[in-house]
């Protein structure tokens, strides 16, 4: 403690009246104020030199003595320094509040003293920094942009930040940065009350300012894939910022690689992203063009691929916009091997209920341009393919089928297969019977799958109508009731009479 | 930058809109310990409901609940795996609810009533400014204002209020070459386009002046919005989502609706880069570029080669149901009886409401998706309804109703202070599950028909009238479990606005000569 008041007054040399202690700087001034105006009382009390003295701070004060001829203004000024008459100040005005709406007035003196030095090198440095943006303008129209004269940029860069500092406020990143200098923003507009408007945080508006600024302009350079970057590390669902950031990557020919190792971290932290994966489609459509005739750098990009959307599978196996992606990659590296398949029944070995995955089998499987007619739709049957395939499929979903019964992403898949192949249903019966027992003698049948019931309904409705009806009455009475409405409207296509009027809209529809 | 100061009077709505974000901030509707599943073994295939089976014998005594929402599916598989697990998981998350063991006022169906006082103040909430937890939604806010304002709509809230500030919130996303962005500056996208369009002809059809009316509809550049969607055909007939974004089924529903009711012309722009000799016009390649998506399971995908999903089935029908008459160009593109199939197995019990895909949850949001296919089929199975067809005749439903409406009433309303719907219990609610779980209860609420046009079955229609032919009416061959001060309004079935909006926005434009 004992140091302190010698500082104190230390600090203090300054002040007119060193020796009193003012609780604040708003009283220092109003003493000051009172102390430069000592004649401030009922005249009649005055001395007569007093009153000379009054009269002569009357004059200082209203300034009159300003027009006087040199020689008055000498003898004047004589005068009130031998007399030691006090310049009459001002009233002391409100100091308002600072940055951090602290009323000033209540400062004490030394606080108000170190802030009005902060406040004169603030000036200082805008003053500054204002020149250095005045240089660069002239730099750029001069055609010499870009010119770092003596590492002045990065001065100006820490001037910023230490104006910011100052400020008791951070510049935006953009603002801060001297690079930017030559972008002006364009501030958002939202329209009058607009619905649904979005308090954004500072720095998600300041970088959207500088997009809209960019692609006003179109520019495409390494600093708008920096600005890109950014904005969507603040908010990856913006299909906008994707598709300019794709724009300038080809256009500044980024690596391609480098590029997807950075969208890899994104859509592992965004799982439910879809814009992504657009991204890299994008991406490989363009890489493709590279490396289309290199066979180990089309393995490498098919592996590292397929190694990414394991990751990313480890966290949502049936996420649609990577499997659409997977579709699209199979189609554009042709990969229809064998190591797609298999790492397809890697996952379904983890969850045979897994349907994107068994959808994605039968992409593989069933457009194979090796043995597949091109452009055959889904639900069509194609001549082309051969029978081992087709008899390795229903082997597969079979053996799948016994695993889990009551699993319909394997029935599908069967249904899915016969179709293809053009063989009947029916030869599906004996496996469906597997999964249904009908009751003999008057016992309770014994179903393990609604699916093979399903199944054989539809088989019975060509060979047994009345055991169709039986399954299909099962089914809506006992097994999935809550699609009886389905299954009674199939039971309605068995009938030979219509039992309602969609019965000759069906005829058409070649059921 | 004052436009980002958080500290005005939005921040109440803040504090309590950025607890909804927060998945934890569960509030009335805890998930209770009762209903967390354990590992199954093997023989313990009728454990979960054993804790329940005394509320729901004296509940269901007094409520007629069906015993099919209250009791597991009659065949299960012993193997578990991760969907298995979590379907067990969502069973046992809707079961409660059904039971209505919460203590809510029930009607004597067992459903509690249609909380329509919290619902539209969530969505008026939801129209408010929004916390900067929010920006994960700059790019849709379109979206925002189309669920709440679709969501208030079908409830029979008045839009009135809201036409001024909408006019002023889409005048600066209108791009000058075309099209909506999600915001200000970006670039346009059939999605926010498609939102825009359908909130402004939503507010233009309710109780507004003609100066009004004009004034809202004439917003919309139609020249522009014409020459952008040329750059977004493709050549092989279907459509991207914006200029070098994805194509999907998505794009080709938005794409129709925008041309269909601003009545634009057919003819692609001569700078459109579809332009061909075979590609001419916007239809061309689209039904067929529609019909690849559907897949051997019988659902459709967001394009061709994906896995079948419900959104995108609605979408791709919806689309269809545009270009022609369902009964006619649905199964000429498509494989009615699998399409059918599989739209009927993604309905659940005991949930009630509908998955999106194969061995996937039940989500309120298909109530719509899903729940949506069903008017445009069964319109395409009986055919159009003409002066000679008695309207007695009508099939029954080919999903279960009651189902949807159990599901949505019992499971998806968050009967907390906070309102509004959602996917399932364990979830918070939206305005997107807000908008479309009540648009799939107005559909399940309602019969649809599809009336005969006037021309002649032999003439094909010149320009694009097969979507406005659409009827409602009260289902009268069913028992209605709702009572009837919880009917919604009927939304149009390929729209998805309210019915009569989009006959009286077409005409508006019909009557139009050129831009
Ligand atoms: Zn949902």
């Amino acid at each position: 403690m004992a140091p302190k008041p010698s500082k104190a007054s230390k600090a203090q040399p300054k002040a007119p009246e060193p020796i009193k202690e003012y609780p604040n700087i708003a009283a220092f001034h109003q003493a000051t104020y009172e102390n430069s105006r000592p004649y401030h009382k009922p005249l009649a009390s005055l001395s007569a030199t007093e009153k000379t003295h009054y009269a002569y701070a009357r004059l200082l004060e209203t300034g009159i003595w300003k027009s006087w001829d040199e020689f008055q203004r000498k003898d004047f000024w004589k005068y009130i320094e031998t007399n030691k008459i006090p310049v009459p100040l001002p009233e002391p005005k409100d100091l308002g509040r600072d940055r951090n709406g602290r009323d000033i007035s209540k400062y004490s003196v030394k606080e108000y003293e170190e802030y009005q030095k902060r406040e004169r090198g603030l000036e200082g440095l805008v003053r500054e920094s204002t020149r250095f943006r005045d240089r660069q303008r002239r730099l750029r129209r001069s055609g010499r942009a870009g010119e770092d004269i003596e590492g002045e940029i990065e001065e100006e860069r820490n001037r910023r930040k230490l104006i910011g500092v100052l400020r008791g406020k951070k510049m935006g990143r953009y603002e801060e940065d001297p690079e930017w200098d030559d972008v002006v923003p364009i501030a958002q507009d939202d329209g009058e009350g607009a619905l649904a408007q979005i308090a954004y945080t500072e720095e998600y508006s300041e970088a959207m300012s500088y997009l809209r600024a960019v692609m006003s302009t179109q520019e495409k350079t390494p600093r708008v894939i920096a600005l890109t970057s950014h904005i969507i590390s603040l908010n990856p669902a913006h299909y906008t910022v994707w598709l300019y950031r794709a724009s300038t990557l080809f256009a500044i020919n980024f690596p391609i690689h480098a590029e997807i190792e950075w969208v890899n971290d994104i859509a592992l932290d965004n799982q439910k992203n879809y814009q992504i994966w657009h991204h890299r489609q994008l991406l490989v459509d363009h890489l493709y063009q590279e490396i289309k005739d290199d066979e180990a750098k089309l393995k490498e990009l098919e592996d590292s691929e397929r190694a990414f959307m394991t990751e990313m599978f480890d966290a949502d196996a049936k996420n649609y916009h990577v499997w659409s992606y997977r579709q699209y990659l199979v189609r554009k590296l042709n990969l229809w091997n064998q190591a797609e398949i298999e790492s397809i029944e890697v996952l379904l070995k983890k969850d045979v209920r897994n349907n994107s995955a068994w959808s994605h089998r039968f992409f593989v499987v069933f457009n194979d341009p090796k043995h597949c007619t091109e452009g055959s739709p889904a639900t069509a049957h194609d001549p082309k393919i051969p029978d081992n395939i087709l008899d390795r499929e229903i082997e597969f979903a079979k053996a799948a089928t016994f695993e889990a019964p009551q699993n319909q992403s394997p029935w599908n898949y069967l249904r899915g297969v016969l179709c293809k192949g053009g063989r009947d249903l029916s030869s599906l019966e004996l496996f469906a019977a597997e999964f249904v027992k009908e009751g003999k003698d008057g016992a309770e049948e014994d179903v393990r799958s609604s699916h093979a019931l399903d199944s054989l309904a539809d088989i019975w409705a060509k060979t047994d109508v009345e055991k169709a009806k039986w399954a299909l009455e099962l089914l809506g009475n006992k097994y999935d009731r809550i699609r009886k409405g389905y299954w009674d409207w199939k039971i309605g296509q068995l009938m030979d009479q219509p039992v309602n009027t969609l019965e000759g809209n069906l005829e058409a529809l070649k059921v | 930058m004052s436009s980002n100061n958080t500290s005005d009077a939005s921040s109440a709505t803040a504090s309590s809109t950025s607890s909804r974000l927060n998945n934890s901030s569960y509030g009335t509707q805890p998930r209770q310990t009762g209903f967390i599943i354990e590992e199954l073994s093997s023989e313990s295939e009728s454990y979960p409901i054993a804790g329940y089976s005394n509320n729901m014998t004296t509940t269901t005594q007094t409520a007629k609940i069906p015993d099919i929402f209250t009791t597991l599916p009659p065949v299960r598989d012993l193997l578990n795996t991760q969907t298995s697990l979590l379907q067990d998981q969502t069973v046992q998350e809707c079961l409660p609810f059904h039971l209505n063991n919460l203590g809510l006022p029930i009607n004597p169906h067992g459903l509690p009533h249609l909380d329509r006082k919290r619902h539209i103040a969530f969505l008026h909430k939801n129209l408010r400014r929004l916390p900067a937890a929010f920006t994960a939604a700059d790019a849709s806010r379109p979206w925002m204002f189309y669920w709440a304002l679709a969501g208030l709509a079908t409830m029979g809230e008045s839009l009135e209020d809201y036409t001024e500030r909408l006019l002023s919130t889409v005048k600066p996303i209108q791009h000058p070459d075309g099209g909506f962005g999600g915001g200000n500056g970006q670039m346009s996208h059939l999605a926010p386009t498609y939102a825009v369009l359908l909130s402004l002809v939503m507010v233009a059809g309710g109780d507004v002046s003609e100066d009004e009316r004009r004034e809202v509809l004439e917003l919309v550049n139609r020249r522009a919005m014409w020459k952008w969607l040329g750059r977004l055909k493709q050549r092989d007939g279907g459509f991207q989502m914006s200029v070098g974004g994805e194509e999907d089924v998505r794009g080709a529903y938005c794409a129709m609706v925008i041309i269909t009711l601003l009545d634009l012309p057919l003819d692609l722009p001569v700078d459109s880069p579809a332009r061909s000799d075979e590609c001419t016009t916007f239809l061309s390649g689209l039904p067929e570029w529609v019909a690849r998506c559907q897949t051997f399971e019988g659902g459709i995908s967001g394009r061709p080669d994906a896995e079948a999903h419900g959104a995108y089935a609605f979408c791709a029908l919806a689309c269809l149901c545009i270009i022609d008459d369902p009964h006619i160009v649905i199964p000429k593109y498509l494989d009615v009886p699998r399409l059918i199939s599989w739209l009927s197995a993604r309905q659940y019990a005991p949930e009630g409401g509908f998955a999106g895909r194969t061995n996937k949850l039940v989500d309120g949001c298909y109530s719509h998706w899903v729940g949506g296919c069903w008017p445009l089929l069964e319109a395409c199975l009986e055919g159009p309804t003409t002066a000679s067809t008695t309207k007695a005749s009508s099939t029954d439903s080919l999903y279960s109703r009651e189902g949807l409406i159990r599901y949505i009433l019992s499971c998806c309303q968050d009967q907390g202070k906070r309102g509004g719907l959602r996917d399932k219990p364990s979830h918070n609610s939206d305005s997107y599950h807000t908008c479309y779980v009540l648009a799939g209860l107005s559909s399940a609420q309602h019969k649809w028909r599809f009336n005969a046009p006037a021309r002649s079955s032999t003439e094909r229609p010149e320009t694009l009238s097969s979507a406005y032919q659409w009827t409602s009416e009260f289902l009268f061959d069913e028992e209605q479990i709702f009572d009837e001060e919880d009917r919604v309004l009927t939304l149009h079935p390929v729209f998805v606005i309210p019915e009569g909006i989009a006959e009286q926005t077409r005409a508006y434009f019909a009557s139009k000569i050129g831009f």
